[in-house]
Parts: structure tokens; C-alpha cells; sequence
């Protein structure tokens, strides 16, 4: 269990964060730039002076009102947004900075192990300087998980890079930080990372947690600030089906709704994640046809957000089971009189496979 | 040619600026990474104090130095209890002059490279459990290499240099306090021009050579930051 709940004042901000998700697996953090994720990150690292409150990550108390770890002592390792590798150590000395916490042994072992993964074999004796940015960044997760750290802090490690890299790396981060045995904090504003990387959410906005919990729970909480914006989305677990068309895959929901998806590559029976923006999913009272629009589901409104945002509202929609949100207009809500109980039919304009 | 006077004045010269080069950057270290670290109010007060040399007469300097030093100054106890019976007129006397004098030329190049250091590299450290000591052994100084380059070679320049504080308290004792820059002002003041033109071209040859050594070795290299 990470339990989070820290205050922190710098000037006309104020961080005020109150959290607690389990101790193992991705958490993301959330929000728009300038909401306190890195300050909230830096702040669990003991990185930020004077923050208060308490955190504890797995039982061992961190923050307190009569203890503040230092940082060294801490049991954390920290991917910052640039890479910052050692200038002055090669790759292999950049790996290795870390061992200091280490028993030698468990260090030897793991480092083969680190490099085939992250594949550094070739990087090991050039300078930071001679690497690409996708590369130093590499080396920076190694860097981090050859400490043996408690808890991994990632402050949007991809977010410098170029959409290659960022590509590339992603496939790396999907192996390796999802099956780690310790947990993972991970800061971004890109939905599509948390959708493929998160098992948990924490929202922050203007230095406060909105929301947190498992993601799926925590995105369809309809008046929350994050359902509420353009940016909102919702992620499906599913398994990828039998049948197939032109180009197109069938995936399963769990409740037995069949999607078609843009032909993907896993085998029959994989599970896999769907993430749906709610301002790709529109609502009709009967089933359109004729319809080039592949996903047309029959849903049921739960709920409808309180809020009127930028003229739109938005509605949580139970689809066999599972929750979906919508963003529909004020106009349309009031045209169909959308409201809870409501039986409909969701047209998904596209749904991306996450995982 | 030089006489066995100016040569043991060249051997003073040089072993005053090494050690006093040598303590300047191991006392300068610790002040100079205090300085770029803290946010105490006191900064301003022990940073101006350190300036000092900069802009005083070396006379001055050389004059309470002179007072302090004496067997019947202010400190002339504390040092009998140090087992110190005499500074002034000796090479101890000189050597702790020129830690003063030259202390600016070492902790401020120092101060100089901390700052530019940034805290990320000390933060990336710590959080992969580098403690403090482990901090500055192994990526403070390791990056700071071209700044102690620079604090050494302008410490150890402005120790060879110096003259109106040794003229103080120096005494001017051949063989001990007896220095190269006195050893030319003597000389011309005798109207023996040869033999300070060689004391001279001697200490023009050996900076150039050092300065060449250190620009070629190191190409970011640079003594006066903007």
C-alpha cells in the first residue's frame, strides 16, 4: 500500500494530496501541466523541502510528522523527464551508480538481466553524449531498476522524445515496469500512456487529487474534472475473439459485446485493453443502419455529469456490464432527453487497442 | 646567469605557491560548495569576506597580518599553545598570507563550477542512494574537474606573484621567506638588471608553459568566466 498525504507551499502554489492505491503496479498520475504531478512526484522522493504530512510506501513510513527520510535513504528511484545520465560515467558506469545500495551478488545477476531487456548490450562503453534521446532514456529506467528501489517514480519519461523513440520505448516500458514487483508511480498528460501503462489513477488539478483508485472505477466517476474535459476517456478489458473479417478483428468485452477493431496481431483468447474517448462515442435512440461506423452497441445511461462543460455534458453509459463515457452536447442531451435509465445505442467512432 | 640566491628564491616561490595551493583547495572545497548550497543569510557576509583580497592593497592585508602574527599580538597565546613559536619572519608566516590572499582566485572558480553543476546531477544521485559524501566524491568533483583546474592554476599563479604581503610580513630572510618576486625587486633596485631579467624571463617561461599545458589538455579550459 503507498499511502500519500502531503502538503506542500511554494509561493502562490499549493500542493494538496491525499492518496492511496495498492503497493504494487502502475499507478498513473494524471492531469493537466501545471496541476502538481511533478511537484507531487518530487515531494514523495523527499526531493521537495518542507513538505508535510506523511507518506508510507509498503510499510515503511517515509514522511511523518516526527520523521523526514532523506532521499538517499529512502529506497526510491526516480526517472526524470530528460535523462540525466551521468556525464562523466559511460553507460555501464551509469548503470551502475546505484550498486551502492546493492549486495554485489544480486547486482551481478541482474544487471545481464537489465541489459538484455532494455537492450543495452551494445551501448554499455559509449558516452551519454553519443546516445540518441530514446537511448539515454533506456539507460536511465536501467540506471533505476539496478537500484533495487521500493518504489519507482517516472516523471513522464517519454514525453522528450520523438515519435519514433517514443514508440519504441513504450514497447519497452509495457514489458518491463507492468510485471515489476515493486510499484510504480508514473506521471504523464498523455491519456495514451496511462491507458496502456495504468492499473491506477490518481487525478490531480490545481495541486489537489480529484480522484484516485483502480482506472476503470476512477475515469467514469462522471463529474469528476478529468471526465468533465475534452480529454476524457475509458478503458475496456476485453479478449481478443475468433472471428475476423477484411482487415478487422472481433474483441470481446466481459460482458460478451463484440468490437471491431483495425486487424490486431494477438492471438485468439489474449487479453487486451480498448481505450475509448468519450468524444469518439455518440449516442442514438435506435440503432442506426446503413452506418459506416463499425461499433454500434446497445447501452444504458447511468449517469449524466452535473456540470455543464463548454456546452457539452457527459454521460456514463453501461455497456453489458461494463462502463463507458460519452461527450455529448447539452443541445443533444436535451433533444433525446438523455437521462439516467435511459436505454440507447452507443456508436463508437474508434476504439484503440492499448495492450 | 642565476645565482644560488635567485635559485633558492625560484625554490621558495615554487614550494610556497604548492602548498598553499594545496590547502587553499582543500580548505576551499567545503566553503566553496557551502556558498553555492545555502540559502543562510550569512552568505553575503563570509562571501564578501572573501572577496576582501581582491580589492585590498596587499599592504594591508600585509600590515594586520603583520600585527596579528607578532609575538606579542593578539594570537601570539593561542599559537604558543600550538607549539607556533613565531609566523611573522617565517615560512609558516608566508604560507598563511597566501591562503589568505589567494583564497578568492580558489573558491570563487570553485563556487563558480558547483553552481553550474545544477541540482539535477546531485538529485539523480540521491535518489539511486548516494549519500552526501558519496555525492560530492563521485559526481560533484568528478564534474567540477575543469573548475579545480582553473582554481589551481590561478591559486598557485597568485601565490607566485605575490609581493606587497610577503614584503610585510616576509622579512625577506634568505633562504626562508626570501622569494622570487622580492628577489627582482632587489635586484633592480641594485641596478642588477641582468639577473632580474632572468629571474624574470625564468617565471614568464614557467606560467606560459603551465597555461599552454592546461589550455592544450583541456578544451573547455577557460581562467575567467563571464
Amino acid at each position: 500500500m503507498i499511502d500519500v498525504d502531503v502538503q506542500l507551499d511554494r509561493g502562490s502554489f499549493r500542493l494538496q494530496a491525499d492518496f492511496e492505491v495498492p503497493g504494487k503496479g502502475v499507478t498513473g498520475i494524471f492531469g493537466a501541466s501545471g496541476s502538481g504531478k511533478t511537484t507531487l512526484l518530487r515531494a514523495v522522493a523527499g526531493l521537495e523541502e518542507g513538505a508535510r504530512g506523511q507518506i508510507s510506501v509498503n510499510d515503511s513510513v517515509w514522511l511523518s510528522r516526527d520523521a523526514d527520510i532523506p532521499v538517499h535513504r529512502r529506497k526510491v528511484a526516480y526517472v526524470f523527464q530528460e535523462a540525466s545520465l551521468f556525464p562523466h560515467l559511460n553507460v555501464e558506469g551509469n548503470l551502475l551508480f546505484g550498486r551502492t545500495r546493492v549486495n554485489e551478488l544480486v547486482h551481478q545477476f541482474d544487471l545481464e538481466e537489465v541489459i538484455s531487456l532494455l537492450g543495452l548490450k551494445d551501448l554499455l562503453h559509449r558516452d551519454p553524449e553519443s546516445l540518441s534521446g530514446g537511448e539515454k532514456q533506456r539507460v536511465a529506467i536501467g540506471r533505476a531498476l539496478l537500484s533495487k528501489p521500493s518504489l519507482l517514480l517516472m516523471d513522464e519519461p517519454l514525453s522528450g522524445l520523438d515519435h519514433g523513440s517514443r514508440k519504441s520505448l513504450m514497447l519497452f516500458l509495457e514489458k518491463t515496469i507492468q510485471s515489476l514487483e515493486i510499484p510504480v508511480l508514473y506521471v504523464s498528460h498523455s491519456s495514451d500512456e496511462i491507458a496502456r501503462l495504468a492499473a491506477n489513477l490518481v487525478l490531480m488539478k490545481d495541486g489537489l487529487v480529484s480522484a484516485y483508485g483502480a482506472i476503470a472505477e476512477v475515469l467514469v466517476q462522471v463529474d469528476s474534472p478529468f471526465a468533465t474535459s475534452e480529454e476524457a476517456f475509458t478503458v475496456l478489458e476485453c479478449r481478443v475473439g475468433e472471428g475476423e473479417d477484411l482487415h478487422i478483428s472481433h474483441i470481446h468485452s466481459r460482458g460478451g459485446e463484440t468490437l471491431r477493431i483495425s486487424k490486431v496481431r494477438h492471438g485468439v483468447g489474449m487479453p487486451v485493453r480498448l481505450r475509448i474517448q468519450a468524444r469518439d462515442v455518440s449516442l442514438c435512440l435506435t440503432r442506426p443502419l446503413h452506418s459506416s461506423i463499425l461499433n454500434i452497441l446497445p447501452a444504458t445511461v447511468r449517469a449524466l455529469s452535473r456540470q455543464v462543460e463548454n456546452g457539452h455534458r457527459t454521460v456514463k453509459l453501461d455497456i453489458a456490464g461494463d462502463n463507458v463515457l460519452a461527450r455529448v452536447s447539452e443541445y443533444s442531451c436535451q433533444q433525446l432527453t438523455i437521462c439516467p435509465g435511459l436505454e440507447l445505442f452507443a456508436q463508437i467512432k474508434s476504439a484503440a487497442l492499448v495492450t | 646567469m642565476l645565482s644560488p640566491e635567485d635559485l633558492s628564491a625560484f625554490a621558495i616561490s615554487l614550494r610556497l605557491a604548492a602548498v598553499t595551493t594545496l590547502i587553499l583547495l582543500l580548505l576551499a572545497s567545503p566553503l566553496a560548495w557551502w556558498l553555492s548550497q545555502t540559502r543562510s543569510r550569512f552568505r553575503s557576509i563570509i562571501e564578501a569576506l572573501v572577496a576582501l583580497p581582491l580589492v585590498l592593497p596587499p599592504t594591508v592585508l600585509g600590515f594586520y597580518l603583520l600585527l596579528g602574527l607578532s609575538p606579542t599580538g593578539p594570537f601570539a597565546g593561542a599559537l604558543e599553545t600550538l607549539g607556533i613559536d613565531r609566523l611573522a619572519f617565517s615560512f609558516q608566516g608566508l604560507v598563511l598570507g597566501s591562503v589568505i590572499y589567494s583564497l578568492p582566485f580558489v573558491v570563487q572558480p570553485l563556487q563558480n563550477s558547483f553552481y553550474a553543476l545544477g541540482k539535477r546531477p546531485l538529485e539523480v544521485a540521491a535518489t539511486l542512494g548516494a549519500g552526501p559524501l558519496h555525492r560530492f566524491i563521485h559526481v560533484v568533483l568528478p564534474l567540477s574537474k575543469l573548475g579545480y583546474l582553473t582554481a589551481a592554476v590561478l591559486g598557485f599563479a597568485h601565490t607566485l606573484g605575490e609581493f606587497g604581503v610577503v614584503l610585510m610580513i616576509g622579512g625577506n630572510i634568505p633562504g626562508e621567506t626570501h622569494v622570487v618576486s622580492i628577489a627582482i625587486y632587489d635586484h633592480v633596485e641594485a641596478l642588477e638588471y641582468s639577473q632580474a631579467h632572468w629571474l624574470s624571463a625564468a617565471l614568464l617561461a614557467l606560467s606560459f608553459i603551465v597555461l599552454l599545458v592546461v589550455y592544450s589538455t583541456n578544451k573547455h579550459f577557460t581562467l575567467v568566466r563571464s
